[in-house]
């Protein structure tokens, strides 16, 4: 018998496919399904939540009459002001304090809001307070905290759906694809509830002074530095800046007028802690 | 830049930063590889190794003995990243596909050249071995690597026999 030297051939055993095609290919794929579902899921949202019945958020979410801090006191007063002018308002609100130098306050179900004692400190005047509860005030009319919610769920559905909990690269980039949808629908609530809050801080003091005194701030604080860049498309929330322009034009546009006289805020707070 | 923004380079920029040098080096140690093991097939193409079980008749065996050549290959990052994506959807894991080839083929030229040391002219009843070495990571349920084994009975032959 002969033997014949034949050597193995190249590339039976290997797909001639460049690593790199393959990888945009799935990457590109991934990508796309869950932009797709995740988009897909929020709309769904956004068409169900203006079906839930407030009393019924209240019953699911609400807190039991507690009784308001001290230092909550005049934000919770400022709140129930400026619900005034929101006729429909279901909710009964209430005002907490959260200990975070940050200045933020935040939109729970059921009415809770809370605000971080950063935020009571930074106020200047009760305007510029105004706009952020007033803002606030806005989620619970677009009912977004409930959005909020149900895409943290839907979230985690498509996530956990796709079955990649082992998958360790793959996770990664889904998750953050996913994270970076949901984050638009988001930008276009926080604009949406800017637009509500400066027509409560309007209907309540009659002019926009000291209004956008807490966006400048934190315009001037934590932005600008590096430029527009990708900033507008990564965060949850539009640029300060873009949000002060935008607001600026919608009080043109209505004749609001943006000088007038600024109302003190009471700092029971200080008083207390400090002291 | 605000937080977001920073917080969304960090996340990307790790990982991307750590493929694109996976996959750079991966693929320079590929083809270095490639290039080493064709060669040596080249050299070895002589020493015929075979799969028959029995010897052939007109082969004339003076010694005979096991012959052994084993590597372990574990994938680099850029190859385990495309092989994940590829699980979501299923088909051929194709960046796997390169990396099992080049230790088939090590572990034969190794078991080549084991048998050429040790004065063996040929090697019969050639069998390829695959076992997967566990992880400490994850209770060992995920993989640390690879190894595959080649292995066959080394002859002996008197001269002008084959």
């Amino acid at each position: 018998m002969k033997f014949d030297p034949a050597l193995p051939a190249d590339g039976v055993n290997v797909t001639p496919t460049h690593p790199l095609s393959e990888l945009g290919l799935l990457l590109g794929g991934l990508v796309a399904l869950v932009v797709l579902l995740v988009a897909g899921l929020s709309l769904a949202i956004d068409q169900l939540v203006p079906r839930i019945d407030p009393a019924l958020e209240a019953r699911l979410f609400g807190s039991e009459a507690e009784e308001v801090e001290a230092r909550a006191a005049p934000a919770q007063a400022l709140v129930e002001r400026l619900a005034v002018h929101w006729p429909e308002n279901p909710y009964a609100f209430h005002v907490e304090v959260l200990d975070a130098a940050t200045p933020n306050a935040l939109a729970f179900p059921g009415g809770r809001i809370l605000v971080t004692s950063g935020l009571l400190e930074q106020t200047k005047s009760e305007n510029e307070l105004a706009l952020v509860l007033g803002h606030e005030i806005g989620h619970y009319a677009h009912r977004d905290h409930l959005r909020g919610l149900g895409r943290g769920v839907a979230l985690a559905l498509v996530l956990g759906g796709l079955g990649l909990a082992d998958e360790g690269g793959a996770a990664g980039v889904a998750a953050l694809a996913a994270d970076l949808t949901q984050r638009g629908f988001s930008r276009e609530q926080e604009r949406d509830a800017d637009r509500f809050g400066l027509a409560l801080v309007q209907a309540e003091y009659g002019h926009l002074a000291g209004a956008f005194d807490f966006f400048e701030k934190i315009a001037h604080e934590g932005e600008g530095r590096f430029g527009h860049g990708l900033a507008p498309y990564l965060s949850t929330h539009p640029l300060s800046t873009d949000r002060i322009a935008a607001l600026r034009a919608l009080a043109r546009a209505r004749g609001w007028p943006l000088v007038g006289p600024l109302s003190p805020l009471a700092h029971p707070a200080k008083g207390g802690s400090d002291g | 830049m605000d937080p977001a923004a920073f917080e969304a380079a960090i996340q990307l920029g790790g990982p991307l930063l750590l493929l694109t040098v996976a996959y750079i080096t991966g693929r320079f140690i590929e083809k270095r590889h490639y290039r080493d093991i064709r060669r040596r097939e080249v050299r070895w193409s002589r020493l015929p190794a075979v799969t028959f079980r029995q010897v052939p008749k007109a082969w004339e065996v003076e010694e005979c003995g096991l012959v052994t050549g084993s590597v372990v290959i574990s994938i680099d990052h850029f190859k385990r990243f495309v092989a994940s994506l590829r699980m979501i959807v299923g088909g051929r894991v194709k960046s796997y596909e390169s990396l099992l080839d080049r230790a088939r083929r090590e572990a034969l030229l190794r078991m080549k050249k084991d048998a050429i040391d040790a004065g063996y002219g040929a090697v019969v009843n050639v069998r390829l071995e695959t076992s997967r070495l566990a992880s400490a990571r994850r209770k060992g349920q995920s993989t640390a690597g690879v190894e595959v084994m080649a292995f066959g009975t080394g002859l002996k032959l008197r001269r002008s026999s084959v």
